[in-house]
């Protein structure tokens, strides 16, 4: 079930952003897009997930598990996105935080049941009736990339989520996604500007790539 | 108790069966039972509030009419909203169905057609209206009514003093210029255009003037000029010695009687020879305040109720002003302690009964007496009203 | 694999901002067709044109009966000078007050009593204000015989002056809170720390920062209402007749006299009058427009001068003095109003009433059912349909992103200011005409509708700032978590906004509550309402039945806004962001 950017352009008044971009992701493979500010890595995290601005075109196509989903609208793309803002929702306790993820259907016992899962799992036991302003930044970034999880994306975006933590975290938060992007066996995007957020897996850099 | 109050409501109900021989009368009754009425009032007095809402409680218990009184603080609003829904074309269902009326505004709704009737022949109190010895119930300042407004009381400009301060109260303008002279800033008048102020001003042309005739004719058929000259010279002295030397004014009886109150002035004005009792009863005067005419006498009117021409609830209205004329309700309005206000009905038509009503009611040391009151003035041709107002506004209202 | 390039660009994801476009066009122009008929309904009588009364011969008769009028001159001199100091008193010492005591404990007392400062209405303030300041008043009274000698009350010019100062005076007190609210707002926009940081680090004095360059950064932000302060103070009608000159009254109450006159021909004369204030407002508007254009070439040297120390901040007490002082009218003056509600009789010089009664109180629980539901009711249906119509616009406008189109939308949706910044009596009888004509006078539609046109620039005045800069990325990532973006919008929007909503709730339930002439005009007086009633009784004798109405009146938008304040609280009383 891969990604697929075939040819991708996004122009603005008839001006590229940057030349086509063609990637072929594989599950539970992160590819790299590498570039400076402004270069346009973040609009193309916007036309993937689907928030593309007005006034942006797209040009080419991108497939999800091998259907365009160019003219899907965002919210059934069934696609995650990581910020550099954990953007927790502030008026949320961190379980219905997690809890806002989950499909719709399930009965209020079954959902509590998954929240403490994943909370366990990310050794935050006893999280749920949290307030996420009370949480240290490492926590809260676990808790958002948990989040976006529960939500059983097809796909993963990350866009500089690593940017706002310092060294020490950085390390340790990287190898906990990473390490879920494997085990969920998605694909995952991630953009940055600094070369040592790297992924394993293909890199584009946009700056090169006029 | 119970007793004592059914009486007369017994009485008033045999009254109407006697009176409403005539089957019209009985129709409009049916008619009115479930229609609600539209009472646009004036709402800047408590003591009227509450008796308009006994009124409007009595009038669902016996007709099955549910009175609304809309508080209104100036009646020209109302005016101009039934001239509106004219002008937009409205010949019924209009906003207002009854109203309290009279001069100006009469003559304006009357001239424009704005009034629905004649119509206060078909109540059955209003023969019990004193027409022969109160004229201003035919004629509202000069205008004709032609049973185009039934009246509801009656209205004399009276002054209102306070003893502490003043010994002998002024029985003439003369005289008020001389007590401004001994107590400089503590006099004062509203201003016109305003109502009160307006009529101040014609009664202090009706002492003053040499022609007080020239003032029963059109405005425009007399010298202007010199009719008013005196009244003009006596303002000019008047002015510098009154309440902020004449640059502030009120602008009608209820900010006197606050002032009056407080002190800052020593005279004040109303319409109503029971106004200071009222007040005093109601705790809004000082138990000081007596009331009084000048020798002279002074202008007097009528106040009335009229009918716009595209009510909604013309019956109900017809209703509710026959039983605003009534005696049980006559006699309710003039007692000082509830409202005060002069019935407009001749007590030697009333049945024994009827009578006691108003015979039982104490009258008032605040209060002037009947012989006080005896000297009644009649307005100017209504012509004059404006040329005064325009006049004054060109001297003083810069 | 051949790659087909997309034929028709994608302009929207989703079919939402399509929807959502049905918002900015009802109020687009239901509001252009209401100011536009009201406008027209005004113009054409004061050309000669009323068909009600025959007349239909189009003529400038009631203009040069309005100029030959005795009372205009004075009318207009008194409205300028009154209007022009509200306008410059009230923008200069809110400037001023922020630059010296910003962040200083009075500062903040104050910034605690501004709701229920701001929700005091108008005709409350001025009764309560003109019990205290006159020379019978409660001042005197405090200080009466012992320190003055007064036996009686002097005979000073207050209030009520022939040049409307003390109207000026009470105004002042009245906008300034306003200014510094709208502040406090723009305050958001920037980064108030970082900018005080870099400007003390380079030797910049805080009162020198917060003149120099934080205020000038405010001002683009504060300039709509400010404009609105001016055409509000040129044409305030219900605090002028209580504390306004009398002989003659400003020009906006000169109009109203002539609108409510029986006679048809000074009807005609006030539509004449009611567009000669149309065109001193617009005429003020455009004057200050130039005098912001002079200032900022006349500072802007003054601004690099380099000079760090200023006047300003040891004058901090000067300000806090004045903070302090105008905190203490708006508290006297309530608490005049509460001694008055419970007098039976009360003279002068006495400071306390002679006898005390309940009386009143009593009385108007059984005479306020009515008009107090009245009032709720249009209160909530006009804000809550304001407030649906707002977010829809501003929901709109969110989904355009490009600056250009945002900027071009934003220039056509500012019409819905126009009530603002018109004469409410330059339009507001041809309304009434207009309704009349579609049969909505004396609806609850009409009336709703009526208030409505008032209520919501308020809306978007108080919510604008705060919803445009919501963080779009928390949209995205809800709307991707849950897969709807309905749910994202209700269950994370939403509630995240609650508090500014609530708060802008409050604005414009108070604004409606306070409306007098649309309720009076268009309601036709079947609906009274708490303020047509205090307006009634202000125009009458009793003093203590007028001040249980003003406190009835100051109470509910008073209880809305401490709904507006705790509900968030409580609602979210274990999330420590959104307490702030």
């Amino acid at each position: 079930m891969p990604l697929e950017l075939k040819q991708v352009q996004i122009t603005r008044r008839g001006e590229a952003l940057f030349a086509p971009v063609s990637l072929n992701i594989s599950p539970g493979e992160t590819a790299t897009v590498m570039g400076a500010s402004g270069c346009g890595k973040s609009t193309l995290l916007s036309a993937i997930c689907g928030s593309l601005s007005r006034g942006f075109t797209l040009r080419g196509e991108i497939l999800l598990k091998g259907r365009a989903i160019n003219a899907i609208p965002m919210e059934r793309r069934n696609i995650g996105i990581l910020f550099q803002d954990d953007l927790l929702f502030p008026h949320m306790s961190i379980g219905s935080n997690l809890a806002f993820a989950l499909p719709a259907g399930m009965v209020r016992h079954q959902r509590e049941k998954k929240v403490t899962h994943a909370l366990n799992q990310a050794g935050l036991e006893g999280f749920e009736d949290r307030d996420p302003a009370t949480l240290s930044g490492g926590q809260r970034a676990r808790v958002s990339l948990l989040r976006t999880l529960l939500a059983n994306p097809g796909a993963l975006l990350l866009d500089e989520p690593f940017s706002r933590l310092d060294q020490g975290l950085k390390g340790q938060i990287r190898a906990f996604l990473f390490a879920q992007v494997k085990k969920m066996n998605i694909p995952a995007l991630l953009v940055t500007h600094d070369p040592g957020d790297m992924a394993e897996g293909p890199l584009i850099d946009l700056t090169t790539h006029r | 108790m119970k007793l004592l109050l059914s009486l007369p409501a017994a009485l008033l109900i045999l009254f109407y069966a006697a009176l409403s021989c005539a089957d019209g009368w009985n129709d409009i009754l049916k008619e009115a039972r479930g229609q609600t009425v539209y009472f646009n009032a004036w709402g800047g007095s408590q003591v009227i509030n509450d008796y308009i809402s006994w009124a409007a409680e009595k009038a669902k218990k016996e007709f099955g009419i549910r009175v609304v009184h809309v508080k209104v603080s100036d009646l020209g609003e109302v005016v101009s909203r039934v001239l509106v829904e004219k002008s937009t074309g409205r010949k019924d269902k209009g906003s207002v169905d009854l109203m309290w009326i009279n001069g100006e505004n009469f003559k304006a709704m009357k001239e424009n057609r704005l009034l629905y009737g004649p119509f206060t022949n078909q109540l059955p109190n209003y023969s019990l209206v004193d027409m022969e010895n109160k004229p201003t119930t035919l004629f509202d300042f000069t205008v004709p009514v032609d049973n185009m407004e039934a009246p509801w009381g009656m209205a004399l400009l009276v002054f209102q003093y306070d003893t502490r301060r003043i010994h002998t109260p002024p029985g003439s303008m003369e005289e008020l210029l001389a007590l401004a002279q001994t107590h400089p800033g503590r006099v004062t008048y509203p201003a016109p255009p305003s109502f009160y102020g307006t009529t101040f001003i014609k009664q202090a042309l009706l002492e003053l003037t040499d022609t007080p005739d020239a003032l029963n004719i059109p405005v425009s058929q007399a010298d202007f000029e010199q009719v008013t000259a005196p009244l003009w010279r006596f303002l000019d002295r008047l002015h510098p010695l009154m309440w902020r030397k004449g640059k502030v004014f009120t602008k009608g009886a209820p900010g006197m009687k606050q002032l009056l109150n407080d002190s800052e002035i020593f005279i004040s004005l109303s319409f109503n020879p029971n106004d200071a009792a009222n007040a005093i009863a109601n705790g809004e005067l000082p138990e000081s305040v007596r009331t009084y005419v000048h020798r002279s006498g002074t202008i007097g009117n009528t106040h009335f109720l009229g009918i716009p021409y595209n009510s909604s609830a013309v019956e109900g209205a017809m209703v509710f002003a026959d039983f605003l004329l009534s005696p049980l309700a006559q006699a309710r309005k003039s007692d000082p302690e509830i409202w005060g206000d002069p019935t407009v009905l001749n007590l030697s038509r009333l049945s024994p009964g009827d009578r006691a009503l108003f015979e039982k009611i104490p009258a008032p040391k605040a209060s002037l007496s009947q012989s006080e009151l005896v000297k009644v003035l009649p307005e100017p041709h209504p012509s004059w009203v404006e040329a005064l107002e325009k006049a004054w506004q060109n001297r003083y209202s810069k | 694999m051949t790659f087909t390039p997309q034929k028709r660009p994608l302009k929207s994801p989703t079919g939402i901002s399509k929807f959502l476009l049905v918002f900015p066009g009802i109020v687009f122009f239901t509001f252009l067709a209401t100011v536009g008929a009201g406008l027209l309904g005004t113009w054409l009588p004061s050309l000669g044109y009323l068909p009600a009364m025959g007349k239909t011969a189009l003529t400038l008769h009631p203009w040069t009966e309005l100029f030959k009028h005795p009372a205009l001159g004075g009318a207009v001199r008194s409205t300028l000078i009154s209007g022009w100091g509200i306008a410059l008193g009230a923008f200069l010492l809110s400037g001023l007050l922020f630059a010296m005591n910003y962040g200083s404990r009075t500062w903040r007392v104050m910034e605690k009593m501004l709701a229920p400062i701001l929700s005091v209405p108008h005709a409350a303030f001025a009764i309560g204000l003109s019990f205290l300041i006159s020379p019978g008043g409660w001042l005197v009274r405090m200080v009466s015989p012992e320190l003055t000698g007064f036996d009686l009350p002097p005979d000073w010019v207050i209030p009520k002056d022939p040049h409307g100062i003390s109207l000026m005076i009470a105004l002042i007190l009245k906008e300034t809170p306003f200014l510094i609210l709208v502040m406090a707002g723009a305050l958001q926009q920037i980064d108030y720390s970082a900018t005080m940081a870099v400007g003390r680090s380079l030797g910049y004095r805080p009162a020198q920062v917060r003149l120099k360059i934080i205020l000038p950064q405010l001002f683009p932000h504060m300039r709509l209402s400010l404009y609105a302060v001016i055409a509000y103070s040129l044409s305030v009608v219900d605090m002028s007749m209580i504390l306004g000159p009398t002989t003659p009254p400003t020009l906006p109450v000169l109009v109203v006299q002539w609108f409510n006159d029986p006679m048809p021909d000074a009807r005609l004369m006030g539509a004449a009058g009611a567009t000669l204030l149309l065109g001193m407002v617009l005429g003020s508007l455009f004057l200050a427009y130039l005098l912001e254009k002079a200032a900022t070439a006349l500072f802007k040297w003054r601004m690099a001068n380099g000079k760090r120390e200023t006047l300003l901040s040891p004058m901090a007490p000067v300000g806090r003095t004045l903070l302090m002082g105008g905190m203490t009218v708006f508290i006297l003056a309530m608490v005049i109003l509460v001694l008055w509600s419970f007098t039976w009789r009360w003279q002068f010089p006495d400071i306390l009433p002679e006898r005390w009664s309940f009386r009143f109180w009593e009385k108007s629980i059984h005479a306020l059912g009515p008009p107090m539901v009245k009032t709720l009711l249009i209160g909530l249906a006009s804000t809550i349909a304001g407030l649906v119509l707002t977010i829809g616009c501003l929901e709109y406008e969110s989904t355009l992103l490009e600056p250009h189109a945002a900027n071009r939308y934003k220039k056509y949706m500012s019409i819905i200011y126009l009530p603002l910044l018109l004469p409410q009596v330059a339009f507001i009888f041809g309304v009434q005409m207009m309704l009349t004509w579609f049969h909505l006078d004396a609806s609850a539609t009409g009336l709703v509708w009526s208030h409505l046109i008032f209520v919501l620039p308020y809306l978007f005045l108080t919510l604008g700032s705060t919803y445009r800069s919501f963080d779009r990325r928390i949209m995205t990532t809800a709307t991707l978590l849950s897969g709807s973006p309905m749910k994202a919008f209700l269950k994370v929007k939403l509630p995240m906004l609650l508090r500014p909503i609530l708060f802008s709730f409050a604005v414009g339930f108070s604004v409606s509550v306070a409306q007098y002439i649309p309720t009076l005009f268009i309601g036709a007086g079947r609906f009274s309402t708490i303020t047509t009633e205090v307006v009634a009784l202000a125009g009458g004798s009793d003093r203590r039945v007028a001040a249980v109405y003003a406190l009835y009146q100051q109470l509910i938008p008073m209880g809305i806004y401490l709904l507006a304040i705790f509900v968030p609280k409580l609602m979210f009383m274990n999330r420590k962001l959104m307490q702030r």
